[in-house]
């Protein structure tokens, strides 16, 4: 959902589906080189997350790379804190995410059980 | 003279991120609320030897010093699980290693440990550098320092409510305004609620900028780059919230 308000204030035209599907253009500066770190860095093939270290680095520069390995180290964390403690998503943060969650298969998602046990009407 | 953590790093690291990195692992070899510095360093050993495995991480050439403690084997299926594959924990993960005679308190604090390693673990990944050796485990007892208001909420682990019905313990813990389950998933450790907001704070942004939509905190990424990372992290994940 920040990504949709944060490419509104920006003027970019995002396409969200992107972040399921890689393969599609994202609307973003950069966003096809920082697709393939975000998954390289959470994947199991050493190499490819090299390549596309350097790929991040050459296109945006070298300090992409390491406010990219931030983000992605920090949502690794608040994965396994959601998902481990079976935590819900919020009301608010439901309504607001209606669409973007049926669009992009999020209310498929195993641990979407954690939030729908509570609020079955916004399934 | 302060020593830098990542000063192997081909690529700049925020002083920010490199103190809180150093500081956390260091506090991660003390004594915490519920394990002993050596029971949280076997932990984070879990962490790292389920990574090598599958091949999340890689072994550093470098042989590192090894944590001897043995963790209970509910323990240990936690720790692996989550690290491994966390969009495969699910509820019955929790109810298992409560049935197998692991306490809520003890569970959440290795929710937190295994969150935070994986987080450091991860950027050093990403850096390019092998992982920071573990420290030693420091002498003490766990404080075993339990909220008085932590209550069964809805998420599976009991949690501070947010006031008034929090009380002082979400006061303390949350200061005036409304916390979110994400912050508040940890509250019956409290520890792991502060260090878990430290990192957040550091890597992702400063939560009172978190509406700004083009509030930039890293000077390599936008804010709208960096919301790409985090989507497509928390996709591969699974993560729903």
């Amino acid at each position: 959902m920040f990504l949709r308000e944060s490419g509104r204030a920006t003027n970019l035209k995002i396409n969200l589906e992107a972040l399921i599907t890689p393969t599609i253009e994202i609307g973003v500066p950069g966003g096809k080189k920082i697709l393939d770190f975000a998954e390289a860095l959470i994947g199991t093939d050493r190499s490819k997350l090299d390549k596309t270290r350097i790929n991040l680095a050459d296109t945006i520069g070298p300090a992409a790379v390491s406010a990219a390995a931030a983000i992605a180290a920090n949502f690794s964390k608040n994965d396994r804190i959601a998902n481990g403690c079976g935590i819900p998503t919020e009301p608010k943060m439901l309504k607001a995410s209606k669409d973007i969650r049926a669009n992009l298969g999020l209310n498929d998602f195993r641990s979407a059980e954690n939030t729908f046990k509570h609020f079955p009407e916004e399934r | 003279m302060q020593m830098v953590l990542y000063a192997d790093s081909k690529y700049p690291v925020r002083e920010d991120v490199d103190a809180i990195h150093a500081k956390q692992l260091d506090q991660i070899g003390k004594p915490g609320t519920w394990g002993t510095a050596a029971q949280r360093l076997a932990i984070a050993q879990e962490v790292r030897d389920a990574s090598y495995e599958v091949g999340l991480q890689e072994r550093p050439e470098k042989a590192q010093p090894k944590n001897n403690t043995k963790l209970p084997s509910v323990a240990q299926e936690v720790v692996r699980n989550l690290t491994v594959s966390p969009k495969d924990f699910l509820e019955a993960s929790y109810n298992k290693a409560k049935k197998n005679g692991l306490g809520d308190e003890e569970y959440v604090e290795i929710v937190g440990i295994v969150s935070r390693i994986t987080c450091m673990d991860v950027f050093a990944r990403g850096i390019g550098v092998p992982l920071r050796p573990l420290p030693e485990a420091r002498e003490g007892e766990p404080s075993r320092d339990r909220p008085a208001a932590a209550k069964k909420e809805m998420a599976w682990v009991p949690t501070i409510p947010n006031l008034p019905e929090g009380g002082e313990d979400a006061k303390a813990l949350y200061g005036e305004g409304y916390k979110t389950y994400i912050v508040r998933g940890l509250s019956l450790v409290p520890d792991e609620v502060r260090m878990h907001l430290e990192l957040e704070e550091t890597q992702y942004l400063p939560m009172e900028h978190i509406f700004i939509p083009d509030y930039q905190h890293h000077e390599g990424l936008t804010r709208a780059q960096c919301e790409i990372v985090a989507g497509r992290v928390s996709a591969l994940n699974e993560c729903f919230f």
